[in-house]
Order: C-alpha cells, then structure tokens, then sequence
C-alpha cells in the first residue's frame, strides 16, 4: 500500500526486532511499559503488530483479549504511531488489523481502550471509527497528568456464538485473566496499571 | 582423486595372494579400511611373505588413511626397504608425502616409481597433478605430453597438454592442440556447454597471444555454439575496441545494454567506442539519450554526476538525492562517497542537502517551490546524509547534533545507531562506539550484518569475550564460537580479534590468532589440489586458469596483510623486548621457535604486499 509518498506494510513482533517496538512505545506514550508486557506481546501473534512506512518501523499495536465482567471483550492497549507519520493512514492500517481480526473472530462483544481525557487527536481518531466515550475513570494513571482516562468503546456484532473455548483458539496474553485487575468486582479497572504504574 | 596406488608386476606373489592383494587395493579405494587391513594381514601372516614390500606398503598407505601416520611411515619405509624396484612401493611412498604436502618429496618418489614403470599412467598423472599444484610448469608440459603419447584417445590428454603450454605462454602451441582436438568432436545438435566453453577457451588463448584478429576471427566464426552470450558479447565488443574497430564496438556495446542496463563497464565501452571517453559533454548526452530508451535504468541517472561539473552538476544532482533521499536508500552516502574526492562538488553536495534539510523542515518538501510534498521520512534521511557528510569531514559535533535530530525524528531505524557508533569511532571513542553499535544490533538480532559490526567494535574496544558472545548468537550452537568462526575461516574476526590482543599486549594470543589466518589461507591453497583433475574433466577451462592465477597471488589479499603485518609487529617487539616473566616465557617461547622459521617467509610476504599495485585487490 502506499500513503503521502510512502510504502507501508505492517509486520509481527518478534524476539528479533521488540526492541524496536519498545523504542517506540518509549516515545509515543507517557506511561512506560515493563518487561512483562513485553513478554506477553511475544505471545499475541496476531493481536500485536509493527507498522513500518518506506520499510522504517513507525507505528505498533498491542491488544489483548478481556474476559472480564462476563463479557469477550478485545482491549487495545498501545496503538501509536511517531509523530511525523501521523495523518498518513498508518493509525488506521492497524486500528484495520485490529477491526478485521475482531470480525473475522465474530466473538467478540466489545472493542475497548483508555485514552487521557486531553488526548484530542486519539479520541478524533477512534471516533473516526465508531467509538465513543463511554466512561470517564478519574485519577486512572497514576503518575501523568491529566490522570483522568475516558474509556473509549465500540459494540460488535457478533456472529459467532462460543462458549467456553476461547482459552484454546484465541491468543490470549498469558496471566493477565487470573491475576490481572480484570475481575468482576473490580469497579476500578485498569488494565494499564496492570502493566505499567511508572509515568515517564 | 586418482589418488589409488597402481598394481605392482607380479613378481613374488603366488595367485591367491595376489588375489588377495588386489582385494587390499579395492578397499583402499573403497575407504573399507578395516577389510584392507584384514587381508594384508592375511598375506603377511603367512612367514612366506612375511616382508612381502608391496603389501607392507599399502599396510602403510591404509594405516595412514585412518590417521596413524608413525606407523604408516614405518609400514612404508620396510616395504621400500624391501624391494627398492617396486613403483607400487615408491607410488605409496609419494602418496604418503602428498598426503602431508610435501610435494617436493612426493615427485622424487613418483619419478623412482616411474623408473621402474614408465608408462604407468596413474602415476604420471599423480605427478603431473602435484606440478601444476606446485606450478613446476615445464614438469608439468613434460608429464603431460608423455600422457598424451600414452593415451591420445582420452579427451583429457589433450586439454591438459594445450593447458600445460597454454601456462608457459606458450599460445601458438596450445591453441593448435585444442584445435586439432575440436575437429575430432562431433558436435552435437543440442546445447553443448562444454564445447561452447572449449570455443570460449580457444579464443582467450588467441585474446592472450595478442592476435586479437584471430580471436575476433574465431569468436565470429562459432558465435552460434557459444551459450555464454554475456561473455561472447564483452569479449567480441572489448576485441572490436582494442582492434580500432569503433562502428562495430558501438553496435556491440548497444547490443549489450539492451540485455542489462546496470552494467558501469558497458557504458563505459561504448563512450570509447563513441571516442566520446574524455569529453564529459557528449558523455552527458550519451546517458540522457540511453535514459530516454531505458527511463526504469538506474545507472543513467548516477553515471552523469560522474562527469558533470559546476552549475550543471547541480541539475543532475538535486533530483537524484531528491529521489534518494525521499524514498530512503540507506546507502546513499556510500553511492555519491566517491564524488568527494572533487573539493568543488563537496562544497555544492553540503550545501544542497542543508537547504533541503531547512526546507523539509519548514514546508515538507524538498524545495520551498516545489509542488510535490516530499515523504514523511525525507527529512530524517536528509539528517542521517548530513551526519554522514560531517562524519566524514571529522566535524563531529555537527555530526552529532545531525545524528541526534534524525534519532529525535525516528528513534526505531538501526541505521541511525550504526551511524552514531561510526562517528564515536572516528573520535577515538571506542568504548562508546561499541555502545552504540550495540544498541544497533539489539533492534534487530536477526541481522547478520549489524551483527558483525557490533563485534567488530567491542574487538575495537578490546572486548574479545564480548565479542566472541556476541558471534555466538550466529555461529554453530554446542560450539565454542571462538572455534567454530576458525571452522568457518571468519577472517575478519580473527585479525580484529589478533589486533586488540595485541593491544592488549597478550602478544601469545595475538600471534595465535595471526597463525590462524595464515593457515586459513594455506588452506585454501591445498584445497585448489581437487581441482587440477577435476577441472579437466567438467572443462570449466577459463575458470580454472582464473583460479591459478587467484592462487598465485592469494596472500596478497588484504586479510593477509593484515594479519601478517600484526605478526611482524608482535615478533619484533618481543625480539626487542624479550619477555621478562618467566612463566609466561614458557608459554610463548615454543610459538616463538616454531614460527620463527616463517617469518622470513612473512617478511618476503610483506615486501611482495607493497607492491600490491600489480595486483588487482
Ligand atoms: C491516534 C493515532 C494513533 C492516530 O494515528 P494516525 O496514523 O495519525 O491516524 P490516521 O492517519 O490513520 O488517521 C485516520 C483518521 O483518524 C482521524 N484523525 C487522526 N488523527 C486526528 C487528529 N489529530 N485530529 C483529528 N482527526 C484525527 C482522521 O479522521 C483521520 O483521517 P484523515 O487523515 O483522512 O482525516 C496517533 O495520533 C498517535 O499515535 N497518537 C499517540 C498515541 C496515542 O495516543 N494512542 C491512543 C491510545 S492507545
């Protein structure tokens, strides 16, 4: 595909190449990533994603699949792209990934995320494709300022009725349904804080 | 190999233990070695032929092949001893100095053999073998003719012979024989690749001999048997040229660049051919003229910032960089590198891409009055350029400052890394530079390349254990990565590697490392021994004799210089500073003796490599 003057594709995360993803996350996102994070992404196969534009990684996606509440829901985690590659299509190459995999899957109930209350451009961007705010979590993040978060959430269809096998065909981050904060009676539900709690 | 011992006359065995003996002689070839042995002890056991001289010496030649060279020896030596007359006895007894490469001795012993059976054809073509290995060139004319007389029907009789005077220049000669050979080929309808290569062979004889007419001559006369239409096409264009036959050259060289367009040397030909080779105004033409029939071709597009200058230089060069730079070519620099010989164009090429810095950074294009919007990535390879072209001028804190601007831009390309370490290294900073250069290799560890570098710099660092970690995520696993890169002849590490011990004044371990090398490149030399016979028989004529020439001038390649100078530097050192510590005395001392005897042998080595313009390396 080519977009403003480029070629882009997007590709797996590797143990070859994760540090590139790191690098990036590094400097797209306040809040830092720790290993263990990184860890799991190695496990999402199709759930993470490189973006790379005239073959230079400049974008990636990491999402995860959620069962909390009762519900099957898909969480995107991190979706960046560098700043001079943004408004080139690449947020949507992936966010596509993502609205692909979900559809082909045609499980899902929910596509879900946590954006900074201030994070105009993220919330354009997700509206852009049928999300919308549906909550407002204050003091979310713990060390970044506005520390509120809005949760930003699109329905699906489903097409699919699955019951309890979604251990064994679909890619989940390991660990995180039993020991995440992702339990039913959580009313504070974080799932970044799972990962992260160190603002940069 | 033909390798196997002949059979002796039978002069002392009686039928079943000949019979037997001949078994000996099957297993041999057969590498049954076990069997070999059993059956010689069968003759040997019986005290009739207890000192039965072939049979000890074959005894010999197996005992050899498993390994067990004493005995081998010894085995050997008794059969000789016992019957001086025998050519089985003296052909073993120079298979067994062959084996150890000392080919002097080996042709003493074939030339005994051949005394006592002069016409025994697996020996002459053993000995034959080992002179053109040890470029005795007129043994080897010698052997091959009688060869020849011995066999005239076998199609190797007649390439070795036309080869053999072919090595002593002696062209007239060589061509006649393969020509008179050619005429008792029938040639077949089909696809003949050895006789399109035999032609080819003829007519780089006759290109050699200087009579270019015949060779064009020839050439012409069998262009429809000759396959390599690459090869015939250069070769009858690069005659045409030398010939003064300029038309003919033209129409070649058009001929050419229609089937490959990325060719520098065919352009090259034809603005000879043109006469056109030193006026840089037809030349320009000439490539505007080759873009517009070719517009995909790329070198049209290089070739002219070779030869324009000035304001028009400019014109050539602001959209090649352009296109370059827009698209991201990681190894621009390297491609317009050569131009900075030229002080004037420097100036116009620092110039240029600091205004299209500037102006990607204010308006996103190349040029403020450009309509097309540049790429999004255009400014950071814009950055990585100019970082380079400090780099280069040694201005490195403008470097620097480039090289952080284009890491601020896009902090995930590995080449920004590279770049950085490169320019610590300039300043001496090693330590740093290996830093860098691992960071690099960490974004991406699947890359071989980065890899390799990343190495290459703890070894500038001194790192050697580092270093070696670091090659072990490429080289064989169970394997001690310092071995298995001496398995695999990884010549660059083993001198970075030999330099820093050297540094590092582990003088015993440098010298190893020097050792390495130069037996790698013994090696390779050994490993040409194959290719004497076989060669002959698959008539891949013009890539063997590339290949002796290779050979001849091997430890002039740079890899060798390197080491060898390393080696110099450390023996003369020690020679002026012996070592005061006794223990470690004792641990280089025996390295020093065993080696000394090679140093004259480096220092010739040394002096050949300073007249290394004779050489194309
Ligand atoms: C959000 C983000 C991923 C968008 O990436 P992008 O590659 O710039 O997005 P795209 O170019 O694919 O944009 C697709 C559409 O989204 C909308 N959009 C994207 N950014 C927008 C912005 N800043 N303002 C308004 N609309 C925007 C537009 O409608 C756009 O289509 P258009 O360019 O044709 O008008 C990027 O801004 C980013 O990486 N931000 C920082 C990380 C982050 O906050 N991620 C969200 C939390 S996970």
């Amino acid at each position: 595909m080519t977009l403003g003057g480029g070629r882009t594709a997007l590709g797996e995360v590797t143990t070859h190449n994760i540090k590139q993803l790191k690098k990036l996350n590094s400097v797209v996102f306040p809040v830092s990533y720790n290993d263990k994070f990184y860890k799991d992404v190695l496990q999402a196969g199709e759930l993470a994603r490189l973006a790379y534009y005239n073959d230079v990684v400049v974008g990636g996606v990491c999402c995860r699949i959620d069962l909390s509440e009762g519900q099957r829901r898909l969480y995107i985690m991190t979706l960046g792209c560098l700043a001079p590659y943004r408004r080139l299509g690449i947020g949507r190459l992936m966010l596509d990934h993502v609205l692909q995999y979900v559809e082909k899957d045609g499980s899902f109930d929910s596509i879900f995320l946590h954006v900074q209350v201030n994070n105009e451009s993220a919330i354009s961007f997700y509206q852009k494709f049928g999300f919308s705010i549906v909550e407002t979590k204050p003091a979310y993040y713990k060390r970044i300022e506005p520390a509120d978060a809005h949760v930003l959430l699109r329905a699906e269809q489903k097409t699919l009725r699955k019951t309890n096998e979604e251990q064994v065909n679909h890619p989940t981050v390991n660990g995180t349904m039993s020991n995440g904060p992702t339990t039913n009676n959580s009313n504070h539900h974080n799932p970044h804080q799972h990962y992260n709690g160190r603002a940069k | 190999m033909s390798a196997n011992p002949s059979l002796p006359n039978n002069r002392t065995l009686p039928p079943k233990e000949y019979a037997l003996f001949k078994r000996i002689l099957k297993c041999y070839e057969h590498k049954l070695y076990k069997n070999g042995l059993k059956f010689a002890k069968q003759i040997l056991g019986n005290g009739q032929f207890a000192e039965h001289a072939e049979t000890l010496a074959m005894k010999g030649l197996i005992l050899n092949a498993l390994g067990r060279r004493e005995e081998a020896y010894e085995y050997v030596r008794r059969g000789l001893r016992n019957d001086l007359k025998s050519h089985t006895c003296w052909h073993v007894y120079g298979l067994l100095q062959r084996s150890e490469r000392k080919y002097d001795e080996a042709i003493k012993c074939y030339r005994n053999a051949l005394k006592w059976d002069s016409a025994n054809v697996q020996i002459l073509r053993e000995l034959s073998i080992v002179q053109v290995h040890t470029r005795d060139l007129v043994g080897y004319r010698d052997t091959r003719n009688t060869l020849f007389q011995l066999k005239p029907a076998h199609r190797a009789s007649w390439i070795g012979l036309a080869m053999s005077y072919h090595l002593l220049k002696d062209y007239d000669m060589s061509f006649k024989i393969l020509d008179a050979f050619s005429k008792t080929l029938t040639i077949r309808d089909s696809y003949d690749y050895e006789k399109s290569e035999l032609l080819l062979y003829q007519s780089a004889i006759l290109e050699e001999s200087g009579d270019l007419q015949s060779a064009k001559k020839f050439l012409l006369d069998h262009e429809r048997d000759i396959y390599d239409k690459y090869t015939f096409h250069e070769s009858i264009c690069r005659l045409y040229l030398n010939l003064g036959e300029y038309g003919r050259a033209e129409a070649g060289y058009r001929k050419l660049l229609s089937m490959n367009q990325e060719d520098g040397a065919y352009y090259e030909g034809l603005a000879k051919a043109m006469q056109i080779a030193d006026d840089p105004a037809a030349k320009l033409q000439l490539y505007r003229n080759v873009e517009r029939q070719y517009p995909r071709a790329y070198l049209p597009k290089r070739l002219p910032l070779d030869c324009a200058e000035g304001e028009e230089f400019l014109t050539y060069l602001r959209p090649y960089l352009a296109a370059a730079l827009d698209k991201g070519t990681p190894s621009l620099f390297t491609d317009i590198k050569p131009m900075y010989q030229n002080p004037a164009k420097v100036i116009q090429i620092g110039n240029l891409v600091e205004s299209m810095a500037n102006s990607l950074r204010d308006y996103g294009k190349f040029s403020k009055d450009d309509e097309k919007v540049a790429s999004a990535s255009a400014l950071l390879w814009t950055y990585y350029y100019l970082a380079q072209h400090y780099d280069y001028h040694r201005d490195t804190d403008t470097a620097l400052a480039y090289i952080e601007k284009a890491i601020e831009h896009t902090p995930t390309l590995i080449e920004l890394f590279m770049c950085k370490g490169r320019i610590y290294k300039h300043m001496g900073d090693m330590n740093t530079a290996a830093q860098w250069m691992d960071e690099a290799r960490e974004l991406d560890t699947a890359d071989r390349f980065i890899n390799s570098k990343s190495a290459k710099y703890q070894l500038r660092a001194n790192r050697v254990e580092a270093a070696a970690a670091v090659c072990g995520k490429f080289t064989r696993e169970g394997a001690s990565p310092m071995e298995n890169l001496n398995e695999m002849q990884c010549m660059w590490f083993q001198t970075e590697c030999a330099l820093a011990y050297q540094r590092l004044g582990q003088l015993g371990d440098a010298l190893k490392k020097c050792h390495e090398v130069d037996r790698h490149f013994t090696e390779i030399i050994d490993d040409q021994y194959d290719f004497h016979s076989y060669c002959l028989r698959k008539m891949t004529l013009r890539s063997y004799m590339e290949l002796l020439r290779l050979e001849d001038v091997l430890r002039a390649h740079p890899f060798y210089f390197k080491a060898a100078r390393c080696a110099i530097e450390v023996y003369i050192h020690l020679y002026d500073h012996p070592l005061q510590n006794k223990s470690a005395d004792e641990q280089i001392s025996p390295v020093v003796e065993a080696v000394f005897s090679d140093i004259s042998i480096i220092y010739v080595t040394y002096a050949f490599q300073a007249d290394r313009r004779h050489f194309h390396f």
